[in-house]
């Protein structure tokens, strides 16, 4: 007690000299408009600063709620895309009520393979979330592959950058149909193969799925066509294809499921084979 | 406490509310002949005094001229900052003079002057603007107000009798 006053008594002329200052300040504060609100101005950006800052750390500890939920919101806005990309290319369906079978479920990649010949994924999704095999897996810009196996958390899925998947793929200016395949050397290098020469297709052409299979729905984009190659005696195109993204840097994924899947299944075994 | 600092006091804040802040020399300019307290008031008297003295100075002439709290602050810190003037304008090495009046180096009180009345013109101007826009309008009257402060403050202590 005695030190604090010693040292009171010590800087006693600071001491006066600031509770004064304080005194005018709440002087001139109280007189005029002015000063009182260039003052408040001061005061509020300090203020505002300080409570921006804080709201800036909480934001990052909320981050993963807010990735959380934007993920659901693009597993909701997904659905609308792949619906809407349907009606843009059959402007006429616009006019009838057209079913949609198609359901996206969100997914994360968590184990993505991609330097060997036939490449696998694993999601975070199984039996549990209504994963079934057969199932297409998209990315946000493309798609990932068909699901092989689940189990009751996870799924196996068959990544698209396998030598022995095809998928069936088409251009948006063309109807006409191919098998996409992956040429086995970049991962974003692909070819297109078995469509017929008199289609009318161009470099740059962007390439779409083609709907045919009952693994994804029409419309989802994938790549542009970097090379275009005539073979008259063959009579089909050779195509190069380039994917607009890495299937192989991708963590969130969208698992389609087909409400006919099974469907359709019976009903192509009732063809005689 | 000397009776004389505060007939000095009253006086010069009468002859301050009374007759300076009306002056508005050139339009704007009205010298502030009332930091003379700061030149009377000895530099070996009390400092914790002078800063109360100095508060209340300021305060009564904005009170009396019902100005915002401008001289308060600025006449406040130039009460506090006086030793620090002091021996900026006359050294360390040598002897402090026990008043203004005692020393007879004529440069070194008109340097005291100036930075004295630099100081709280400067502190008044900046308070009384409150805005960084008009920095070139604070120098400015900080400058124009000075000169006439100053020679204000010289034909005053000319007058006054040599030794006290």
């Amino acid at each position: 007690m005695q030190r604090i006053l010693n040292a009171l008594l010590q800087f006693k002329n600071t001491v006066l000299y600031l509770f004064l200052l304080l005194l005018s300040l709440l002087f001139i504060y109280n007189q005029s408009p002015f000063h009182g609100f260039s003052l408040e101005k001061y005061g509020f950006y300090f203020s505002s600063k300080l409570f921006s800052t804080s709201k800036n750390i909480s934001a990052y500890f909320n981050l993963k709620d807010v990735n959380k939920k934007l993920t659901e919101e693009n597993e909701q806005l997904k659905n609308f895309e792949l619906k809407e990309k349907d009606v843009l290319l059959y402007p006429e369906a616009l006019s009838q009520k057209k079913r949609f079978p198609f359901r996206v479920v969100k997914a994360h990649v968590i184990k993505n393979s991609f330097q060997n010949q036939r490449n696998f994924l694993i999601l975070d999704v199984g039996e549990k979330d209504g994963i079934q095999p057969e199932m297409g897996v998209i990315s946000a810009n493309g798609i990932l592959g068909i699901v092989h196996s689940v189990s009751e958390n996870y799924a196996n899925v068959i990544s698209i950058l396998h030598q022995d998947l095809k998928v069936n793929v088409r251009t948006t200016s063309s109807p006409a149909f191919g098998s996409l395949l992956w040429s086995g050397q970049s991962t974003t290098e692909f070819h297109i193969e078995d469509v017929v020469s008199n289609a009318k297709i161009a470099i740059g052409d962007t390439v779409i799925t083609g709907g045919m299979s009952s693994y994804f729905p029409l419309g989802i984009p994938l790549g542009k066509i970097t090379q275009l190659e005539k073979n008259e005696g063959s009579g089909y195109y050779a195509i190069d294809l380039s994917l607009f993204s890495d299937p192989s840097q991708v963590y969130n994924a969208y698992v389609i499921e087909n409400k006919d899947f099974n469907e359709l299944q019976s009903l192509l075994k009732k063809l005689p084979q | 406490m000397k009776p004389s600092y505060i007939i000095s006091f009253l006086l010069l804040v009468l002859l301050q509310v009374v007759l300076f802040n009306h002056l508005h020399l050139f339009g704007a300019i009205n010298p502030m002949l009332y930091l003379l307290f700061f030149v009377f008031y000895r530099f070996e008297s009390d400092q914790t005094l002078l800063i109360a003295f100095s508060f209340l100075l300021g305060f009564s002439i904005d009170f009396l001229s019902q100005t915002g709290g401008a001289h308060t602050i600025a006449t406040l810190t130039t009460g506090f900052l006086r030793p620090l003037l002091i021996r900026n304008a006359f050294g360390i090495t040598v002897e402090t003079p026990q008043s203004f009046f005692s020393d007879s180096r004529i440069l070194n009180k008109v340097f005291f002057l100036i930075l004295l009345v630099f100081v709280h013109h400067l502190l008044y101007f900046i308070l009384a603007y409150f805005s960084w826009e008009s920095l070139i309008l604070i120098l400015k009257n900080t400058f124009l107000t000075l000169i006439f402060s100053l020679l204000l403050m010289g034909v005053t202590l000319s007058f006054y009798p040599g030794k006290k």
